[in-house]
């Protein structure tokens, strides 16, 4: 499992420089019920195709941004930094 | 070097550079440019090694690597091709797989023994009775294997080398070499991966044709790259290509591949094809051509195109009598050499060497036999598709070139050469600089009049070529027929395997390993598949090839493993505890010191005096900005909101489970700025845990991981006090550094910010300064302390002091499932904050009555071990997370897990672990200065 993905700050780097941060999920907060909460710590989507997901630039300028990756084929067509981005949360 | 024929241009050996090697104590002479192989052929080498299973001699017989024939231990390296590998001064040559010698290998019985050994014999044979299996075994195992493993570790520097480029050639012949000029030509940033030593692929044995040294002059002229002894052993998706040469691996992630992997020659299957002496056409041209020996004198070749009547013609001029066979029943023509058309070799003779070969029409049992010490086989060529295979491309059997050719590719993949079903030199140059030319085109290089050109190029790839008209599927008579060299598997073998139901090409690698050898298929995967086809009664485009997987050629285990690395830290200090006589231990990456005296002595000093622990290994973090309480604030269940500049607070870090994740300090040191601690083994974890908040909240905070530029030290004691004033000019009565503040101040001239806090529960002060003073610091205290009795301590007199305090580590003592109530630190949540992560997942939790994290006595000689069980009337029930023995409570004392009904002050249990047993009793209150008095003084 290798392959590029485009740091909004570094540019093209090898994946093996960053760390996965998992697909995006919506939090529960303090008045969420049970069910939300379990959905949001034990449940992910699983997709196969394109996901949104967080990735950490681990080996490079350790920032945080939201990829848009094709969970399949590992192409990652869309990355950016999440405060450029209205409405997603983690 | 008396068989060396005369000089020729385009040999490779400079006769003026002798080279000389030892061959099992022999000394071998050679030239530089010379192969192992090629010097052991001018040597009069015939046999280069035993057969894998029936221990039958085997010789030179393709010359390109594509075959397990002449694996050898050279300077200890077990199984290298000699017949690739470049000859170096002085090295060591050894030949494999035989006792006493190759040449006398008493394992020769074995093959009179083959009825004993069919395909999966293993599996079947020695099994019944019982107590056979175990007997026999051990020889088994010390039969099989090819080489000797070296004991000596590796120590040769072994990199990893990333490179990226437009375009990736892959295979330096013809074709490669045309696409590497059209490409960086057009202005792509361009490498080609030559596998052997030199590029030129099938051009380099040829007598005639186009040169290689131009086409590579061409590509290099043009800025392509060209790695050679660099062999592409894998692709994967990305794409990334795997390869790997003497002392790297390389990573290479092109935009566009161009495979002219070329074509690998397939021997031919009759009773004993594999005799020395029995060689592929590539073979018989290199000795000949580029290395200049004659391999054999009489010699006979095989063939069904003009192939052979090139290979017939190099042996004729080289002194050789020569007779054609060839397939086709118009034949060829003869020139200097006999033609006997429409027959094939139906079997050959010899043992040592081959003798003679029986001459008949295709599918007879017999015919003329006709003495012989050389035999070609020529023009039988599989093409190279396995790397191509892994891109995803689809391969589609040709009735023309009978074979499986790539057909459709993935958008970025290109073939060209005898890969693509090339079979001239001049149609793989034009496929070679078609596909270079798309390549860059397909990558933004566009040259003018591309179209046109690309145009021209496909008339001139696309070249009509005559059938292939392949040999027999196998012979007829006594003697051996081998489908696989690597693996000794037979054509009768495969057909008992069939017949016992492994009826597909991949059931029959599985049962009877074929393909699966040294030569991963390249030698005998259209043996194979074919022999299958004629056993199940199915037609060859039906029976497709095994899977192609990375390693498609050998590669080194060094290669894969890389250098060693083990990541390690050390404080600058460290060489200061190594003076003063510490043993070290790990602490996450970092080394740390375990005890410099003994532990209890240490502990000694604290108590009554005082004493200092390097503390550099702290995670240490610095929040600034206006969102860093907010920030705080949502990732603590405490609250900071409301901590006064210079104060420092206690805070647990949850996830939203409610789990306790790290515990530390938070310092506030301006309204918008804090200096947090976390644990050492947890720093790098929670530098993304908070970064990753802090980026999904996008709260307006800086998050700066500050651990490596802090060196620290904990001062404790009594007499901390008295050091410190020796230590600094500024105040350091209680009044004014009292406990839980934060103050900066200089610390022997050092700008330093200490902290009233300490994990040891004495007066202390945890002193935070630019790590490059670490050991003028380190010394100053040891100096300032030396009157008041200061011992350095370690981390073992650490653990037996906090355990007096019942402070409680994070991962030691908690799990992945303990929350705050649980381990009595509820007091640190406040459950009326609008929201931190936790406070969801906390609901409800304090009333859970489940287990509890409690201190203990336990009044024993016995120290229970970490893990030792808690158990009532012999059922399991909890379980201690640390013990120590402690003179202050003069007993063990330790923590442990237990129902939360026996969680009050008194309760006795029992703890077991193996035939050990104590009983403990819980001590809520911590056993040194419950109070807390001396921390605060």
């Amino acid at each position: 499992m290798t392959f590029l993905i485009t740091c909004p700050n570094c540019g093209p780097r090898e994946a093996l420089e960053f760390s996965f941060g998992g697909e995006t999920t919506r939090r529960a907060g303090p008045d969420a019920t049970d069910v939300e909460l379990a959905g949001y710590l034990f449940f992910r989507g699983n997709v196969n195709g394109w996901q949104t997901e967080w990735w950490l630039h681990r080996d490079g300028c350790r920032r945080w941004f939201l990829a848009e990756r094709h969970t399949l084929t590992n192409e990652v067509r869309a990355t950016y930094w999440h405060n450029d981005r209205e409405g997603s949360t983690a | 070097m008396s068989e060396r024929l005369p000089p020729r241009p385009g040999e490779a050996i400079a006769r003026d550079r002798p080279v000389t090697f030892d061959f099992e104590g022999r000394k071998v002479r050679a030239f530089e440019g010379d192969t192992v192989g090629s010097a052991l052929a001018a040597a009069g080498v015939r046999i280069t090694g035993r057969s894998f299973k029936y221990h039958r001699p085997r010789g030179i017989m393709c010359m390109t690597g594509s075959c397990p024939n002449c694996l050898m231990q050279i300077d200890g390296i077990p199984n290298v091709r000699s017949c690739t590998e470049p000859v170096r001064e002085g090295s060591t040559v050894r030949r494999q797989n035989a006792w006493p010698s190759v040449d006398r290998d008493v394992h020769g019985w074995i093959g009179v023994f083959s009825f004993m050994l069919p395909p999966g014999f293993y599996y079947k044979l020695f099994h019944r009775p019982r107590w056979v299996w175990p007997l026999v075994e051990p020889f088994i195992r010390s039969k099989a294997g090819l080489g000797k493993v070296p004991r000596e570790a590796d120590h040769d520097a072994r990199e990893v080398q990333n490179h990226h480029c437009d375009v990736l050639v892959i295979g330096g012949g013809a074709a490669g070499l045309a696409a590497a000029a059209e490409a960086a030509g057009a202005g792509a940033s361009t490498i080609v991966l030559e596998e052997r030593s030199e590029p030129g692929g099938s051009l380099l044995g040829s007598a005639d044709g186009v040169g290689a040294e131009s086409l590579l002059g061409d590509a290099e002229a043009a800025g392509a790259r060209v790695l050679v002894g660099t062999a592409a052993f894998g692709v994967f998706g990305g794409p990334l290509v795997a390869a790997a040469s003497r002392d790297r691996l390389h990573r290479i992630r092109p935009r566009h591949l161009v495979f002219a992997t070329g074509a690998t020659e397939q021997g031919a299957v009759f009773p004993n094809n594999d005799r020395p002496g029995i060689m592929l056409s590539s073979a018989v041209e290199l000795l000949v051509n580029r290395y200049r020996v004659l391999p054999g004198r009489r010699a006979v070749v095989l063939t069904s195109d003009d192939h052979g009547y090139a290979t017939a013609r190099t042996l004729r001029d080289a002194g050789a009598q020569v007779t054609v066979v060839d397939l086709r029943p118009q034949g060829g023509t003869a020139d200097g050499f006999a033609v006997i058309p429409g027959s094939t070799i139906v079997a050959a003779d010899g043992r040592r060497r081959v003798r003679e070969v029986v001459v008949g029409e295709p599918g007879s049992h017999g015919g003329r036999s006709i003495p012989c010490d050389l035999v070609a086989l020529a023009g039988f060529a599989a093409p190279s598709t396995n790397l191509l295979a892994m891109t995803g491309a689809e391969l589609t059997f040709d009735e023309r070139a009978q074979a499986f050719l790539p057909i459709e590719l993935p958008p970025n993949v290109h073939a060209a050469g005898a890969v693509a079903g090339a079979r001239s030199t001049a149609a793989a140059i034009a496929q070679g600089r078609l596909a270079g030319l798309e390549a860059a085109g397909a990558t933004g290089h566009l040259t003018p009049e591309m179209d046109e050109r690309i145009e021209r190029l496909r008339l001139e790839a696309a070249v009509d070529q005559d059938p292939v008209v392949l040999p027999p599927e196998a012979g007829a008579g006594a003697g051996k027929q081998f489908a696989c060299l690597c693996m000794d598997v037979t054509n009768k073998e495969l057909k008992t395997a069939v017949a016992e139901g492994f009826d597909s090409m991949e059931l029959l690698k599985r049962y009877t390993t074929i393909t699966m050898g040294p030569c991963q298929g390249k030698a005998c995967m259209t043996a194979s598949q074919r022999l299958c086809s004629r056993a199940t009664g199915s037609s060859f485009p039906e029976t497709r090839p095994t899977t192609a997987r990375p390693p498609w050629t050998p590669v080194e285990l060094g290669t894969m493993a890389g250098w060693r690395r083990t990541p390690r830290k050390e404080s600058t200090m460290h060489d200061r505890h190594t003076d003063a006589g510490a043993t070290f231990m790990w602490a996450g990456d970092w080394r740390r010191p375990h005890r410099y005296a003994t532990p209890e002595a240490e502990v000694e000093a604290v108590r009554n005096r005082v004493g200092v622990i390097d503390v550099s290994s702290l995670g240490k973090f610095r929040i600034r900005g206006p969102g860093a309480v907010e920030l705080l604030e949502r990732l603590y269940p405490n609250r900071f909101a409301d901590l006064r500049v210079g104060r420092i607070r206690y805070g647990l870090m949850l996830n939203d489970e409610g789990v306790i994740i790290d515990d530390g300090t938070v310092c506030r040191l301006d309204e918008d700025e804090f200096f947090v601690t976390v644990t050492t083994g947890n720093t790098a974890a929670l530098e993304r845990w908070i970064t990753w908040w802090n980026a999904d909240w996008r709260f307006d905070a800086q998050v700066l991981n500050v651990t490596g530029a802090y060196g620290a030290v904990n001062l404790a004691g009594p007499a901390s006090r008295e050091v410190m004033r020796a230590l600094t000019h500024s105040d350091v009565s209680g009044e004014a550094v009292p406990y839980l503040s934060a103050t900066r101040m200089e610390v022997a001239q050092v700008p330093a910010l200490v902290l009233r806090i300490g994990f040891v529960g004495e007066l202390g002060y945890e002193i935070h300064f630019p790590s490059m003073y670490g050991e003028h610091v380190w010394d100053a205290i040891v100096a300032a302390g030396k009157e008041h009795g200061i011992a350095p301590f370690g981390l073992e007199a650490q653990r037996i002091l906090r355990l007096e305090k019942q402070h409680i580590l994070v991962g030691q003592d908690t799990d992945a499932e303990s929350d705050p109530y649980e381990v009595g630190l509820g007091w640190t949540v406040k459950a009326d904050k609008e929201d931190f992560l936790g406070k969801r997942g906390l609901v409800g939790l304090d009333e859970v009555a489940g287990e509890r994290l409690v201190g203990f006595t336990c009044p024993s000689e016995w120290l229970p071990p970490e893990g030792a069980s808690v158990v009532h009337e012999g059922v399991w029930v909890g379980r201690v997370t640390s013990a120590r023995r402690s003179a202050a409570a003069g007993s063990v004392v330790g923590l442990a897990w237990i129902p939360a009904g026996w969680a009050s002050e008194g309760t006795g249990f029992e703890i077991q672990f193996g035939s050990n047993r104590a009983r403990a009793t819980v001590a809520l209150r911590p056993f040194y200065d419950p109070d807390g008095e001396r921390l605060r003084s």
